[in-house]
């Protein structure tokens, strides 16, 4: 339940969102890891908000749980709503993007109908790096939100790209909650970028026979920025099949908790999930917590999880050594790979820019501009894509 | 004789718990092509890794001196540096590092190779299209998903880039079809032709040979070198195979040659 408390930031009422990112399955207390707690703004409307999106969004889940997203709804001034019609492939990304400089929330709907193709970017960004190696920890008035729900109608497919680019003066909520129907195919890229505490919801609802998921989630956490992740996939149709890759650098003093959850229920005949998580260690100080969990109601699916979490396998670390680098360059490589990565992955200026932005504070300027100046893939100066 | 690159002095090497490698003594000139055979598990591969520095074996005795400067002791990637370069049999998968970032990274290292990111990326076209490689592996991460008969190519590829004094090249030709092995030979070529480089060739098929002029080969069984001549030993391996080399090991160890 949230709790309104204290009083910061002269005119700023804040509050606590005591149990954000609670996994479908939950552990030990003691663990500390079930839910993230975040002091935010107290919405400025006042009782009960109804949500300015079509009804049919408020009964999909992003991972963030019901108090986060009643926060949302009840704190952004409005919603966003696009549709993409049935049978059709929009070729222009819809970007929803999140100033987290002014301290934005937002909230957007995205119906992708009946076989029908889009892609969809989220741009969370902003700077605000703060001086020094003291840990920080943001006030509630230096945050965001940025909170999506897609519905994948049968056939549809979804390309999301996702990018969390912000400096470590900043605290951020992200949500993403999708349902697909039968057939319905959505691949998604996470770049969590940087931001002093970040909670990423992630709740996938594969509702429909045979629809797919696809996850490759990246992350890098370093100074005293916290991290804090729930991936969550029901697999209720029949043949459904998801598999999670997550990969990340902790670096510094960083803390990061991920939770991964595969919920095969019950009637899902047929349906596989896969997780995977490797993490390289880099910071004497990280907080490195995982929760993988697989649930399962039904006898005939597969559920796998794995992770790997310490360093880069030795094999790889000589082949790279043969190639002249250390182990810290190395690492320094794997860094970079993060940031290059992300820039050949954005599908549009602003997940690009930020991506750049992020990657000259974090990996420096030259290092930033290096891949996307070979490969021709500059950010353009003018004619910034449109916001939905 | 050219000046000497390399010189393995008395070597001997192996895992924590086996010794592989036994008293090996072996030299190559700047700019000559070597040839290493022997029969499947005779230890080629690991003078390779053992020439690298390869933390997994450990030398018991004997010196590797390169380019004047004794490395036994030195790190792998002071190895590199210094201008030897080991082509792996199966190359490494590193997932989440595109190949650009890892290349530009390999040369950027580099003194002599560093240059603009726009020079560079015009540099690694044209070697990419030596090899007939589409140029949307660089945004691929390193070796993933990648057949074999690519994993070779851009193990070519960063031989090209890198223009090392010394490469060693561990069964480059294992698994490739014969466009594969055409093209991968080609960039074998090209590296001697614009690097002058020397090469250490380990491998079994002698067809990756015939492009290329030969000066030394050797032969290896189980961890010795019991044979080392000109170019047409060679041949002779091609009709006879190793059998004659294994039995002469065996009877200077005063084992019991079946007839």
């Amino acid at each position: 339940m949230a709790s309104t408390s204290t009083c910061l930031e002269g005119t700023t009422k804040a509050m606590t969102l005591a149990h954000v990112n609670v996994p479908p399955a939950q552990t030990w207390n003691y663990l500390k890891i079930d839910q993230i707690a975040l002091s935010v703004p107290v919405p400025t409307s006042a009782g009960t908000v109804p949500t300015r999106l079509p009804r049919l969004f408020s009964r999909i889940g992003a991972g963030v749980g019901t108090e986060a997203v009643s926060w949302v709804e009840a704190t952004t001034g409005d919603s966003r709503y696009v549709e993409v019609p049935r049978g059709t492939v929009r070729e222009e990304p819809i970007v929803l993007s999140c100033d987290a400089d002014a301290g934005e929330v937002r909230d957007s709907g995205v119906m992708v109908r009946g076989g029908a193709t889009a892609t969809i970017v989220l741009v969370s960004h902003g700077s605000g790096d703060a001086e020094g190696d003291a840990p920080l920890s943001p006030t509630p008035a230096a945050t965001s939100a940025n909170l999506v729900r897609v519905y994948a109608e049968k056939g549809a497919t979804v390309h999301l790209v996702e990018v969390v680019a912000m400096g470590d003066e900043r605290q951020h909520l992200e949500g993403i909650g999708l349902v697909a129907e039968d057939g319905a195919r959505v691949d998604a890229r996470q770049y969590l970028l940087g931001g002093g505490r970040v909670a990423v919801g992630f709740e996938a609802d594969l509702a429909g026979d045979a629809a797919t998921l696809d996850l490759d989630s990246r992350y890098i956490v370093r100074h005293h920025e916290v991290l804090d992740v729930n991936h969550a996939v029901l697999q209720r149709g029949e043949r459904t099949r998801c598999d999670i890759q997550t990969s990340g650098i902790l670096a510094d003093a960083g803390q990061k908790t991920m939770r991964e959850t595969i919920d095969l229920r019950h009637g899902g005949h047929g349906s596989k999930g896969n997780e995977r998580e490797t993490v390289l260690v880099t910071g004497d100080d990280i907080v490195n917590r995982t929760l993988p969990v697989i649930l399962c109601d039904e006898d005939d699916v597969a559920g796998n999880h794995g992770a790997s979490i310490g360093s880069v396998s030795s094999e790889q670390m000589t082949y790279l050594a043969d190639r002249g680098l250390s182990d810290a360059e190395a690492e320094a490589l794997f860094a970079r790979a993060l940031f290059d990565d992300a820039v050949i992955h954005a599908p549009e200026q602003q997940s690009l820019s930020a991506a750049l932005d992020r990657a000259a504070n974090v990996v420096g300027d030259d290092m930033a501009h290096d891949l996307a100046s070979g490969l021709g893939i500059e950010p353009a100066s003018a004619d910034d894509p449109k916001e939905e | 004789m050219a000046s000497e690159l390399l010189t393995i002095s008395g070597l001997s090497a192996g895992t924590e718990d086996k010794p592989i490698l036994h008293d090996i003594d072996l030299s190559v000139g700047a700019g000559e092509t070597h040839v290493l055979m022997g029969p499947n598990g005779a230890g080629k591969s690991t003078l390779g890794h053992v020439i690298m520095g390869d933390p997994v074996y450990k030398v018991s005795s004997g010196t590797v001196t390169f380019d004047g400067q004794d490395v036994t002791d030195l790190a792998p990637d002071r190895r590199s540096l210094a201008g030897i370069f080991l082509s792996y049999q199966a190359p490494v998968e590193v997932p989440g590092v595109p190949l650009y970032s890892f290349l530009r990274t390999i040369c950027q290292m580099r003194p002599e190779l560093k240059t603009t990111a726009r020079k560079f990326r015009q540099r690694v076209g044209q070697i990419m299209a030596e090899l007939d490689m589409d140029e949307s592996f660089l945004t691929r991460e390193l070796n993933v998903g990648f057949s074999g008969g690519e994993k070779k190519k851009v193990e070519m590829l960063q031989l090209l880039l890198l223009r090392p004094k010394l490469a060693i090249l561990d069964e480059t030709d294992s698994g490739l079809d014969v466009d594969a092995l055409s093209i991968v030979s080609k960039g074998i070529e090209a590296y001697r032709r614009d690097c002058d480089g020397a090469l250490l060739m380990i491998t079994h098929n002698t067809r990756i040979l015939e492009r290329l002029n030969v000066d030394r080969t050797h032969v290896m069984v189980r961890g010795h070198l019991v044979a080392e001549g000109p170019a047409s030993m060679i041949d002779d391996i091609d009709r006879n195979g190793f059998g004659a080399y294994e039995d002469g090991l065996a009877a200077s160890q005063g084992e019991k040659v079946e007839a």
